[in-house]
């Protein structure tokens, strides 16, 4: 019931914080002094022209009249048609979406997988040489530039080392198949040659994304694991006689978990903005590549359409993780 | 002064500090340190891509501009865009923050609710299409960064007045009638200085990373603006070749954006003594990386 | 060249000749013929359209050439005019009618291509007002186009035209069947037709993403015929990083890349064990687009300083290392119609402060719109603002990709006063650089510098109307002078093209028009 009531309550916000998006996000693009009715008629259009392509799409309506059009149109899915490429933005954002979330969920399952257990061996070993590469480490990660740091390992694995490709998705057009993550798809086609090629094309884009990730992770692992193993908890325990391999395992990692948890929602949206400029670097046909060529292309719909998405995104992982928190902590917040 | 001598203590923190001086030191007094300071906005096309040497400590780029020169003048944009945006953001954030958190019913909810509009997207998410829709120029960058990184100071300041309204001496100051806005200045604001300026050191670095960011894309200041996004962008159609021209500013953010999250560590564990405790080891990070 | 439409025509008939006995070699030895696997381009600009009547330049050049044919075609260098879909054309001596006869070939469905699929493309480009269609507007009227019968079909000129049969390359066959099928609210079947493909050409489309490329298999029934070897398939990138496309031919991933290779890459490259630079003379000139139009540049003075402010010798020689010669004029010095003797501005900066103080109007400061992935662009807008600042001008550089740029030229008011970038050779006649892009006719259509000039106009005007060389030669001379004297753009330089290719690449037949991307003539070994 707990659980039930703070989904409640999180929903109860979602529509009205994706109103605002909205809002400003229209805000924000109808600033443009461009004309967007002279980028869908082409060069050569006529002034008659341009004026029944105003009408057609509505630029020629009062403002607040255009965004209540919009809110309204959105609400039932449809983000409109790409001013610049004739197409539906909503269709376009749902072909890229695969590529970016591939990379996202990749790049986050090696933050994790790495993070977690750096982190703990770090806290575990306090002050000792192992701490103290790591904290260089993280330090720097969470310092770098993504597009510098995609540019080096660019240089470094596909150049001099010649282990992966300089840039894609993949050496074809892909797999076809219905999840759109080319790994899931090659595999259940049995088509394995495709597969590595797929995976050697993630291993620049995702390490990128990765390492800040990564960084940040063994950060709040770290710092939780010294926090509860300082606790009156573990002192208890000890004293108890409870093994300290047991106190660590069942409780301190727990805890420690559950606080990094809290970061999973900040990782991610870090590694959506990270996506934008690695999709630049590596050509990785994703949302991140669409927003940059939206924005080139003075393309409102566009903007508008990613940014919604992005906004919904991430307000579903939060609440994803609410949930997942008051799982693993019983006592909630 | 106090604060300096302790932070001096922690040789992490001071390292940092030593760079950050050493930097800001480059930057204004670039003019004078600058072996080239015209190549700015000229260029000597017979001496493009020359590999570091004595006369070009960091070798030229492609138009053949010294790019020790160039990074000098770089950082005065990065640091100028780094401290206005950060400034203007805490200026709006903190006392929207400090209002909320002191009537956290209809008021707070109103105000937070504003906010998270704004936290629902990436950073450089909002600022691209900002910085895009007002044109690539150092100003525009500026509000861009400004207007998407308030949220994360009013988010900050809210959280910590409710707290702080729950202190004793705050609860005396209200009992006795001190004005509201009094409070808040004066006894609430000094109690949540500390993380305010740890979150303003590392919040600085991502500033400097978002800005390059931009620049990278091509919506930062533009050429021949010796921002250091839009020099990494710029050199990489000569890489593999001229590997200097983009090694330089790429090396220059990343031990900048360092200095800056090494004296925020370091000032955490000077100024916050709660954080030394073990119950708030948790939550004190989650401050600082929220801001990168 | 030839100087006659009548001895192209004998040309047209002998290049035919070429191709049957091509097609009777590769029927009679089928034993010898392979296909040698699949071809991979990276190209620098992204194919954010495959309709071939709504984009006309070479960036995009790819997907039009190889999944589409026209009734006659350039190949070669120096470029050749070829007999393609048509076998044959009769020119009426008052020079008004083109009766083409159309060879027989299918569309990539199987369906006969007809004289109804010829006067559809050509009413869809009338009608769709994009791409090429400055090159026929002037001349041909929406449903003056006729088929005769199935096999013949006729162009009725409005006036005598003499470029014609050159920029009929551009004119693409589109499947008239098909494309009507996918007609919506009379678009012409645009929507469709920017995701699909409708063509005969060489090639049959396969795969299309505009965030990635497109790729296309050999289409085996092609009425040219195929030689002994051939790609099986072929694969166009749209890659803007030039990095990512060097590295990616370095390492064998890509088998060519496109013809804007900065010099300094083709140097790298040249030492590199798997790959070989093509290098040939180009019919490229490199200028800066400038709005004749808008305040203060609709004064002489004031884009004549302009001109006076441009490093040629720091750009040619230094930044681009010799690698391209200096051209004063808007004609490739190579092509018929350039004077010999013209003079072109120098680097002065004293001429350029003295221009600039006989401009009457206010300043104000200049925008420059440079091409993203073509690295060049933005060193001579930095070149340009650097010169400028000298002289007290101040100008503001705006980077964005091709398609993007390409979307705001001929708009007055969205269009930047200054672009750099490049006058390829649409079609081998000097029209291409006079009338076509400077005549104000052509304002909102082939002339995106908004220039105006009554003897200009009347010079490129008799020059379309005559037909022998020797007549039109003189004339183009003279438009050409004006053209500089005007200032009418900033004239640089004329290029040599740098192809770079894996070694494997054989059989490669540049062609200015397109440089070497007409895959049909090109196998791996």
């Amino acid at each position: 019931m707990r659980l039930l009531g703070l989904i409640a309550r999180r929903l109860v916000w979602v529509p009205a914080t994706l109103i605002g998006l909205v809002v400003l996000v229209f805000v924000i693009s109808h600033v443009v002094p461009n004309d967007p009715a002279r980028i869908i008629a082409g060069e050569n259009a006529t002034t008659a022209q341009l004026a029944a392509l105003r009408h057609q799409y509505g630029f020629d309506l009062p403002l607040p009249e255009q965004l209540l059009r919009y809110i309204i149109q959105v609400a039932r899915g449809d983000m409109g048609v790409s001013l610049y490429t004739q197409t539906p933005v909503a269709g376009e954002i749902w072909r890229r979406l695969p590529a970016t979330m591939e990379l996202a969920v990749y790049a986050m399952a090696v933050a994790v997988l790495l993070g977690v257990p750096l982190g703990v061996a770090a806290a575990l070993r306090r002050n000792s040489w192992f701490d103290h590469t790591l904290r260089v480490l993280t330090v720097s990660g969470l310092a770098i530039a993504a597009f510098w740091l995609a540019i080096l390992l660019q240089l470094l694995f596909a150049m001099w080392l010649n282990l992966t490709p300089v840039q894609g998705r993949v050496s074809d057009f892909g797999p076809s198949g219905i999840t759109g993550f080319y790994t899931i798809d090659a595999a259940l086609a049995g088509d394995w040659s495709t597969e590595l090629d797929v995976l050697r094309h993630l291993a620049l884009p995702v390490m990128t994304l990765a390492f800040p990730a990564m960084a940040t992770i063994v950060r709040f692992t770290r710092a939780g694991v010294i926090g509860t193993l300082g606790s009156f908890f573990v002192d208890y325990q000890r004293a108890m006689g409870v093994p300290w391999r047991v106190t660590v395992w069942r409780y301190v990692l727990r805890s420690a978990l559950t606080g990094t948890l809290t970061q999973i929602g900040l990782v991610f949206g870090n590694l959506l903005a990270g996506a934008v400029v690695v999709e630049a670097v590596f050509d990785w046909p994703g949302l991140g590549q669409f927003a940059v060529n939206s924005i080139l292309q003075s393309d409102y719909n566009a903007i508008l359409g990613f940014t919604i998405y992005v906004g919904v995104m991430f307000i579903v992982v939060n609440l994803l993780i609410d949930v997942g928190q008051v799982l693993l902590d019983p006592r909630g917040r | 002064m106090k604060l300096l001598g302790r932070i001096a203590r922690d040789r992490v923190a001071l390292a940092g500090l030593l760079v950050l001086a050493v930097i800001v030191l480059a930057a204004i007094f670039a003019p004078v340190l600058a072996t080239y300071p015209q190549d700015v906005t000229t260029y000597h096309t017979a001496q493009r891509l020359l590999p570091p040497s004595a006369a070009h400590w960091f070798g030229t780029n492609q138009m053949g501009g010294d790019i020790y020169s160039r990074l000098l003048f770089g950082a005065r944009i990065t640091l100028m865009t780094a401290v206005i945006a950060v400034a203007v953001s805490v200026l709006i954030g903190v006392p929207i923050g400090l209002v909320g958190g002191y009537w956290p019913g209809f008021v707070g909810d109103g105000l937070m609710r504003v906010s998270d509009v704004f936290l629902a997207v990436p950073q450089i998410v909002l600022a691209m299409a900002i910085a895009a829709t007002l044109g690539p120029q150092i100003q525009n960058v500026i509000l861009a960064l400004s207007l998407t990184y308030w949220p994360f100071w009013a988010r900050l300041v809210y959280a910590e007045t409710r707290n702080a309204k729950n202190e004793i001496y705050v609860e005396a100051a209200i009992a006795l009638g001190v004005p509201p806005w009094r409070v808040m200045v004066l006894h609430i604001l000094p109690a949540i200085a500390p993380s305010l300026i740890i979150r303003t050191s590392i919040g600085l670095g991502g500033t400097i990373l978002t800005a390059s960011a931009l620049g990278f894309l091509g919506l930062g200041p533009p050429p021949p603006s010796p921002e250091w996004g839009r020099m990494i962008a710029d050199a990489r159609a000569f890489l593999p070749g001229a590997w200097w021209n983009a090694a330089a500013p790429g090396i220059a953010i990343l031990v900048l954006v360092m200095a800056f999250n090494l004296i925020g560590d370091g000032l955490r564990d000077v100024l916050d003594p709660k954080l030394r405790g073990q119950a708030r080891a948790v939550a004190a990070p989650a401050e600082d990386e929220a801001g990168d | 060249m030839t100087s006659e439409s009548e001895s192209r025509l004998v040309l047209g008939r002998r290049e035919l000749a070429l191709g049957a006995a091509t097609l009777s070699v590769a029927a009679a030895t089928p034993a010898l013929a392979a296909g040698t696997g699949k071809f991979i381009t990276a190209n620098n600009n992204s194919y954010d359209t495959l309709d071939p009547h709504v984009v006309f330049d070479i960036g995009r050049i790819a997907s039009r050439l190889n999944l589409y044919d026209a009734l006659v075609r350039w190949t070669d260098d120096p470029p050749k005019l070829n007999m393609w879909l048509a076998e044959k054309v009769d020119i009426s001596p008052d020079a008004l009618t083109y009766t083409f006869t159309l060879k027989d070939a299918k569309f990539h469905d199987g369906t006969p291509i007809t004289a109804e699929d010829v006067v559809y493309s050509m009413e869809r480009i009338l009608a769709l007002k994009k791409g090429a269609y400055g090159l026929f507007s002037s001349v041909v009227k929406p449903g003056t186009t006729k088929a005769l019968n199935p096999k013949t079909v006729q162009f009725r000129l409005t006036s005598p035209y003499a470029v014609f049969m050159a920029v009929l390359p551009e004119m693409w066959v589109v499947n008239s069947k098909m494309v009507r099928a996918h007609e919506h609210n009379g678009d012409w079947g645009a929507g469709w037709l920017a995701r699909h493909e409708a063509g005969s050409g060489s090639f049959r489309l396969t795969h299309y993403d505009p965030a990635v490329g497109f790729a296309a298999d050999r289409y085996a029934a092609h009425f040219m015929g195929w030689g002994p070897k051939y790609l099986d398939s072929i694969e166009f990138r749209g890659i803007l990083e030039v990095a990512s496309r060097v590295l990616g031919l370095e390492k064998g991933e890509f088998d060519a890349l496109d013809g804007y290779t900065p010099y300094d890459q083709i140097k790298r490259l040249r030492g590199k064990p798997k790959v070989k630079i093509l290098t040939e003379p180009s019919l490229r000139t490199m200028y800066f687009i400038i709005h004749n139009r808008r305040p203060p540049l609709d004064d002489v003075n004031m884009r004549r300083a302009l001109c006076y402010a441009f490093d040629y010798n720091g750009f040619i020689n230094n930044l681009l290392d010799g690698s391209v010669v200096r051209n004063a004029g808007i004609i490739p010095d190579p092509m018929w119609g350039a004077p010999k003797d013209l003079q072109g501005y120098t680097y002065d900066l004293d001429k350029a402060k003295a221009a600039l103080a006989k401009v009457k109007g206010p300043m104000r400061t200049l925008t420059i719109n440079a091409l993203g992935g073509y690295p060049q662009s933005g060193q001579a807008a930095e070149l340009l603002q650097s010169g400028l600042a000298k002289i007290g001008v101040k100008a503001t550089i705006q980077s964005q990709p091709w398609p993007v740029v390409a979307a705001r030229l001929g708009d007055e008011q969205k269009s930047a006063d200054l672009i750099p970038l490049w006058r390829s050779a649409y079609f081998a006649d000097p029209h291409n650089w006079t009338g076509y892009i400077y005549n104000s006719k052509q304002i909102g259509r082939g002339n995106l510098s908004f220039f105006s000039n009554k003897r200009f106009d009347e010079l490129t005007d008799k020059a379309l109307v005559l037909v022998k060389q020797a007549d039109r030669q003189p004339l183009y001379e003279e438009a050409s002078r004006i053209l500089v004297d005007e200032a009418a753009g900033l004239f640089i330089y004329n290029t040599n093209y740098y192809g770079a290719f894996n070694d494997r690449v054989q059989g490669v037949r540049y062609c200015p028009i397109a440089d070497a991307q007409d895959m049909r003539w090109q196998w791996l070994a």
